[in-house]
């Protein structure tokens, strides 16, 4: 098996009741690359893998795959596969006959498409489960039968429509690895759409962030972490402190924003210009308790232990603010305890004011 | 008087105008007396049923039965089960088509088409059989079985398209998504994974299509002709002036007899089904 690059140029979706469900996205994924669109639901992204696998025709722009134009090609004429949300196994077949479904719909007989079947159902850890059929299968053994079907067929390009999300949640974080092992292994595209930014995190090689059918940003894991390019990517991807405020002065890559909790250095990596009207992110894990750098004071409202790990929620000035603490040394306990809270000017990013993530604490207020 | 002895009253007059007729009819097609009456006993007697097979002599020594023309009324039972042998497969096909085009073909028409299709299962059974009869007439065909054929099969198609509707709007359009996505053409889709899905659905959709067709009688009255069926015999020989012999009832309970273990042996199949699906091996 190998993978072949896919390539999004210009391309729209509206559907035939006016709604545009993708704006003009353009989007380059190599050969053998993990790629995860990561957006809230009615982003827009369902739709490009249903495109992508010809289920959906583009309004405008055309995809590639291998440098080929898919226009016009039906999904059974494409080298994708896709794997569906609910999974789509057929129930009335064994998990033999599943798998080798794509098989037998290329004409293969039925000895050499059933050793291929059992070969795959090995990759996956199901070789004793060929005669079941799915429903008699655990969640996790459904999913691994989704993708032995689907790669049965030698796609170049497997397209996953958040596969696990029906999964519990240790579940999901051994097939996470699982599928990551089977990525590398047989060295196909992987296009996987999901709203969990930890299976985005976790598994991509690149990550597209998108909202409403816009996509804001791609880059690697630690890109978009560390530098989300919008307000959207930034609330998102991750958690953050958000103050609204206005640029105060310049400093080089760094600037002052001035906020309704003070004045504070952080870094701007977009160069706003004085005066612009921004956000300031600061995730829970740079905050600190004390100096040095930028400081609030504030109270302890509550406290949340993680076990390893402690939020502890502040109020200063009306605005909620979220620490993340390691559980070691001394940490403040009690409500209404008074502290100092810190973060560094390169923990701390500022960014042009725009539509943020419904699940972001929107904390701001002028 | 609380609403709840109202509801009560109301269930046993229902239950007695339904089952009183039902439970005199099979009590007098054992009572040695024609026309046939429960009012006066006259004697346990299994004749009426018996004059299906009971041999020529004795046929002709009763006095009531020897009037009936026993081979006439076994060749129209046989032109019942020949016309539900073609109806049975036009309807499902037809049925089928309209079921899976209503549901999968997503356009503009179907409000019209579900409509169109339908109407016959709505329309008096007299203008249906009316309407084929004149027809055929003008393309020069005679009425006859061919005509109650057409006739029947215009209004119980309706049945089988309802039922796979329904069957086809709990399968996951998924599903078929996936065949055709691993590379299969849309008739592999459909022979692979709509079929086998719809199985048990045919099956009840076949047996329905097959009452209606045996029972149909006005539909089936319009477009005989000079045929005659199960259904336009039982309703001549009911018509009798002197009253109608006791084999009628004989056979009503045949019928009713078949039905009742029909769906009893339908419940069990489906609380073993029912069962079945609950005993899956747990997961490891």
């Amino acid at each position: 098996m190998r993978g072949k690059d896919v390539t999004l140029e210009r391309v729209s979706i509206t559907y035939p009741n006016g709604f545009t469900a993708v704006q003009p996205t353009d989007l380059q994924i190599g050969a053998g690359e993990f790629f995860s669109i990561l957006g809230p639901s009615g982003c827009g992204k369902t739709t490009i893998l249903r495109a992508v696998s010809g289920f959906v025709s583009p309004s405008t722009g055309r995809i590639l795959i291998g440098g080929e134009d898919q226009a016009g090609r039906a999904p059974n004429a494409r080298p994708t596969a896709l794997i569906f949300q609910n999974l789509a196994l057929f129930p009335l077949m064994s998990v033999r006959d599943n798998v080798a479904f794509g098989l037998e719909a290329r004409g293969m007989g039925k000895r050499e498409r059933h050793g291929r079947a059992e070969e795959l159902l090995a990759l996956v850890a199901l070789q004793d489960q060929a005669d079941k059929t799915p429903p008699e299968l655990s969640g996790g053994q459904r999913q691994r039968v989704a993708i032995a079907r689907a790669l049965a067929v030698e796609p170049a390009v497997l397209l996953l429509d958040e596969p696990l999300s029906a999964l519990d949640l240790k579940l999901r974080s051994h097939m996470r690895a699982e599928l990551r092992a089977i990525q590398k292994k047989t060295g196909v595209t992987f296009i996987y759409i999901t709203h969990d930014q930890g299976e985005a995190l976790t598994m991509s090689d690149r990550i597209a962030v998108m909202n409403a059918g816009r996509v804001e940003q791609v880059g690697t894991a630690d890109e978009v972490y560390s530098t989300p390019a919008t307000a959207f990517a930034a609330s998102f991807v991750g958690e953050s402190n958000i103050l609204k405020g206005r640029i105060a002065q310049l400093q080089e890559s760094e600037a002052q924003i001035q906020t309704a909790l003070g004045t504070f250095r952080a870094r701007n990596p977009q160069r706003l210009a004085e005066g612009a009207a921004a956000y300031l992110f600061v995730r829970p894990e740079a905050m600190r308790l004390g100096g040095p750098g930028n400081t609030i004071s504030g109270q302890l409202v509550r406290r949340d232990l993680e076990g390893p790990f402690v939020n502890l929620f502040f109020a200063a000035a009306g605005h909620e603010l979220v620490v993340h603490q390691t559980n070691t040394g001394p940490l403040p306990s009690q409500p209404g305890e008074a502290a100092v809270l810190g973060f560094a000017p390169a923990d701390a990013l500022i960014l042009p004011e725009g539509p943020l993530a419904a699940t972001g604490q929107e904390l701001a207020a002028e | 008087m609380t609403s709840q002895r109202l509801l009560n009253l109301y269930t046993a007059a229902f239950l007695l105008f339904m089952f009183t007729p039902l439970v005199l009819m099979i009590v007098s097609s054992f009572n040695n007396i024609s026309p046939p009456s429960v009012s006066e006993w006259r004697g346990l007697t299994g004749k009426w049923y018996a004059f299906f097979w009971m041999d020529q002599e004795a046929l002709r020594a009763d006095p009531v039965l020897r009037a009936l023309d026993r081979d006439r009324f076994v060749g129209c039972f046989g032109n019942s089960l020949k016309v539900a042998a073609a109806v049975v497969p036009l309807a499902l096909a037809m049925g089928l088509a309209g079921a899976v085009f209503l549901t999968r073909w997503r356009s503009r028409a179907n409000g019209i088409l579900w409509w169109v299709l339908l109407s016959p299962m709505l329309a008096p059974g007299i203008v249906l059989g009316l309407s084929a009869l004149v027809f055929w007439g003008r393309l020069g065909v005679n009425a006859g079985l061919f005509t109650i054929v057409m006739a029947q099969t215009t209004f119980i198609a309706g049945y089988p398209m309802l039922i796979l509707m329904a069957r086809l709007q709990r399968q996951p359009v998924e599903l078929e998504e996936a065949a055709l996505d691993l590379g299969a053409s849309p008739f592999r889709v459909f022979r692979r994974i709509t079929l086998p899905f719809l199985a048990p659905a045919l099956a009840s959709a076949a047996v329905i299509a097959f009452l209606a067709s045996m029972e149909n009688y006005n539909t089936t009255m319009f477009a005989k002709g000079g045929a005659c069926t199960f259904a336009t015999e039982i309703g001549a020989m009911a018509r009798n002036p002197n009253g109608h012999p006791p084999v009628i009832n004989a056979v009503g309970t045949v019928i009713i007899v078949l039905t009742v273990l029909a769906t009893v042996l339908h419940t069990l199949l489906q609380h073993r089904e029912g069962r079945a699906g609950k005993t899956r091996p747990a997961p490891k």
